[in-house]
């Protein structure tokens, strides 16, 4: 309807210079080598490992899985394209949304992986460092550019992070994974309290770009909030202040004890004064080398990421609102799942993976094929991946939305629960996920099997409610303003229960939540679940959310209403 | 005894090592008082100090291929502390680290024990450029190249 070159030249989003190009073909080339010698027998086992993680490839409890970096959570419908021929052509006609905005493909042979690259690489896409312990894929707002409360785009910076921590000489071998998100909304969408790295990126009065660096944030074993080290950063500064931060992480973090390897654990560790001092020491002797960013840089990457002129449309806000009035399905999906554009007549759409019976985030290739063609049918030919692992349109003409609701509810993707308790965050869990100490999709699917009466979910209001199968907290379970963790108690699978999380977003602060009792057997979740939902709706003050009810409240009344005691 | 190799700090490429320098004795930091024919040895995790900069060889030892204190030692030593003499990386060290290494200030690479070298696989540079600035490359590419424009 807009623009619809396959090429997507108005799609604002970074393009591969020449610079670009070759890297990602000199490294596909190299791991095309790796994988070759590795299979004639000539290399070890763990240096492969090592190797193979820093592109992208795990090895999974049934196969192989391979996880393709989606810079920043944007694609063009072109790349999303070539994502659906892998899903089909690799693998089983299907890929997985993860909650750092990646794709993830769970049957893909080991020795495809390097044509898989390949026709990656063709679409300016790749799968570097999206494993292993290095500097991984930078995350962000999934509005990011559209964003109604933004005050600066983040996806420049992290584009230039993307670039720099990219096979860094220094940085590439580090204690444990590093993780960094970036926002520049009022809103923080990306969670940066609970990153190793967060970085809030905005303008000053005089129209300075300036970043705030947040450490030591994280999820996992030991669930913490990071400590704001430094504020008022001018912009020019980003590469060569993370220079120091990575550079005290590299040389003092733990590396004896990989459940202390994090940097929040050095961060607690030095105190986040010592941390800081250690930083800002470093930071002294590397803030006027070559990396200091120039004008002209920052200038370069942002070029990509101009707002596409959008040509301006008729408003439709009557329309809408009769189309609403008439089909109240559409009038809860366009409550639920559009988002408030900066630009007048348009919206940002939330397309929901989370569909009773398909595991949350999976999409299958035919889908990725629907949303590419709606992307350049009703925008400019981009998508995002949300780390809620939904996908969203940025740039939808409002008039347009209830033909692509249509669309969107014959491919499966129409279902209007964002922000509800049924847009369940969950890791792949024990069903694929090697590490896993109980199965995850099953428990997502009783709940939304259990819950699924929309009148009812509205009442309840916003609630996250996140799974991960382990430890390692990949479904961010501690977010979850409802968390559930599959711990093993002796041999068999239990779930343990948190409330009162949040990840920072809807003007909230963000905290961990608090563990309501002992764990529970898979069969008794949806109950136990249920029964905190009785709790809230009987305790709550009028008009108040769940997790404002757990701030007032505490655990205790929960407690005793779910296990019949307080502890 | 496990083979050394070199690189040309002018052209980039890699090749046998003389073995007399690497007959050179190496000491522990508290043994090493300024000897000129007496090169240094430390682990990834010490401390750097100004008089190493006078250390005719320091030898950084990798515990494990993939722990990178080494690599941080390194760079301090090149631009802080100004070392200028011969830098060896001794340990696990394993040929498609070898890029890492270099672009950290190494010039020499004593290779793990039982690990063999082909110096004309073009694995050993998988890169031709880089983006970020290193000891090799003080320059990041953005200063360096002219990079491509938004359409
Ligand atoms: S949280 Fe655990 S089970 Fe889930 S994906 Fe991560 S490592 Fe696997």
């Amino acid at each position: 309807m807009l623009r619809c070159d396959p090429r997507n030249p108005g799609t604002p989003m970074y393009r591969y210079d020449s610079f670009d190009r070759q890297f990602i073909a000199e490294r596909v080339r190299h791991y095309r080598a790796q994988t070759e010698r590795y299979l004639a027998g000539e290399l070890s086992e763990d240096e492969f490992r090592h190797l193979r993680l820093r592109n992208g490839l795990y090895v999974q409890r049934l196969a192989p899985m391979l996880r393709v970096a989606v810079p920043y959570g944007t694609l063009s419908s072109t790349q999303l394209r070539t994502l659906a021929h892998i899903a089909r052509d690799y693998d089983r006609g299907y890929g997985h949304l993860s909650t750092r905005q990646n794709m993830q493909f769970n049957w893909p042979e080991l020795a495809e992986v390097p044509d898989i690259l390949e026709a990656l690489a063709e679409v300016e896409m790749h799968a570097i460092q999206t494993s292993g312990n290095c500097i991984r894929n930078v995350t962000t707002d999934e509005f990011s550019g559209v964003a109604a409360d933004e005050t600066l785009d983040p996806r420049p910076y992290c584009e230039i992070i993307r670039q720099w921590s990219t096979s860094h000489p220094e940085f590439d071998w580090l204690p444990r994974k590093f993780k960094i998100a970036v926002t520049g909304a009022a809103e923080d969408r990306a969670a940066i309290d609970v990153h190793d790295i967060g970085l809030r990126v905005y303008r000053d009065a005089a129209g300075e770009r300036l970043v705030d660096f947040i450490v030591g944030g994280g999820l996992g074993r030991t669930p913490v909030i990071g400590e704001t080290i430094r504020t008022g950063l001018p912009m020019a500064h980003l590469l060569t202040y993370l220079e120091a931060v990575m550079r005290v992480y590299n040389r003092y973090g733990r590396r004896d004890n990989k459940y202390k390897a994090r940097i929040k654990i050095l961060v607690r560790a030095l105190t986040a004064e010592g941390f800081r001092a250690k930083v800002d020491e470093e930071w002294a002797l590397v803030r006027d080398s070559a990396s200091v960013l120039t004008v002209a840089e920052i200038e370069r990457v942002e070029g990509y990421f101009v707002p596409p002129a959008w040509p301006s449309v008729p408003d439709a806000t009557a329309t809408l609102a009769e189309q609403r009035l008439a089909n109240p399905a559409f009038g809860r999906w366009v409550a639920n799942n559009v988002m408030a554009h900066r630009q007048p007549g348009y919206a940002a759409v939330v397309l929901s993976t989370k569909v009773t019976g398909i595991p949350p985030g999976d999409v299958s290739d035919r889908q990725m094929q629907a949303v590419a063609d709606w992307a350049d049918r009703y925008g400019f030919g981009e998508i995002r991946i949300s780390h809620q692992q939904n996908f969203v349109l940025p740039d939808v003409p409002q008039a347009a939305l209830f033909e692509l609701w249509q669309a969107a509810c014959r491919e499966g993707l129409g279902e209007s629960n964002v922000g509800l308790l049924t847009n369940i965050i969950c890791c792949p869990g024990g069903d694929y996920c090697s590490l896993a100490n109980a199965k995850s999709i099953p428990v997502a699917e009783a709940i939304q099997q259990r819950f699924d009466d929309y009148d009812y979910l509205h009442d309840l209001g916003p609630i996250d409610l996140n799974i991960s199968g382990c430890m390692n907290a990949c479904g961010h379970h501690h977010v979850g303003t409802i968390g559930i963790l599959g711990v093993d108690k002796k041999g068999e699978e239990f779930y343990q229960i948190s409330i009162g999380g949040h990840a920072g977003h809807a003007g909230q602060t963000a905290s961990i939540g608090a563990i309501i009792g002992p764990s529970v057997s898979r069969d008794e979740v949806p109950d136990v679940i249920g029964r905190i939902l009785d709790t809230y709706v009987a305790l709550r003050a009028p008009g108040e959310t769940f997790l404002a009810t757990c701030r007032r409240i505490g655990t205790e009344p929960f407690k005793e209403r779910i296990y019949g005691r307080a502890d | 005894m496990a083979a050394l190799i070199e690189i040309d700090r002018v052209s980039g490429t890699l090749r046998g090592a003389d073995a007399g320098r690497a007959g050179l004795p190496l000491l522990a930091p508290e043994a090493w008082h300024g000897q000129a024919d007496a090169g240094l040895r430390l682990p990834g995790d010490a401390e750097p100090e100004a008089r190493f900069a006078e250390a005719p060889l320091i030898a950084i030892e990798f515990p494990a291929f993939h722990d990178g204190r080494g690599l941080s030692l390194a760079v301090l030593l090149r631009t802080r502390f100004g070392f200028t003499g011969e830098l060896r990386a001794i340990g696990d060290v394993r040929p498609d680290l070898l890029h890492y290494l270099v672009r950290c200030g190494f010039d020499t690479f004593e290779l793990a024990e039982g690990v063999s070298i082909d110096l004309a696989d073009p694995r050993l540079v998988p890169h031709l450029q880089y983006y970020q600035a290193s000891v090799r490359d003080p320059e990041p590419a953005f200063r360096r190249v002219a990079r491509g424009r938004a359409a």
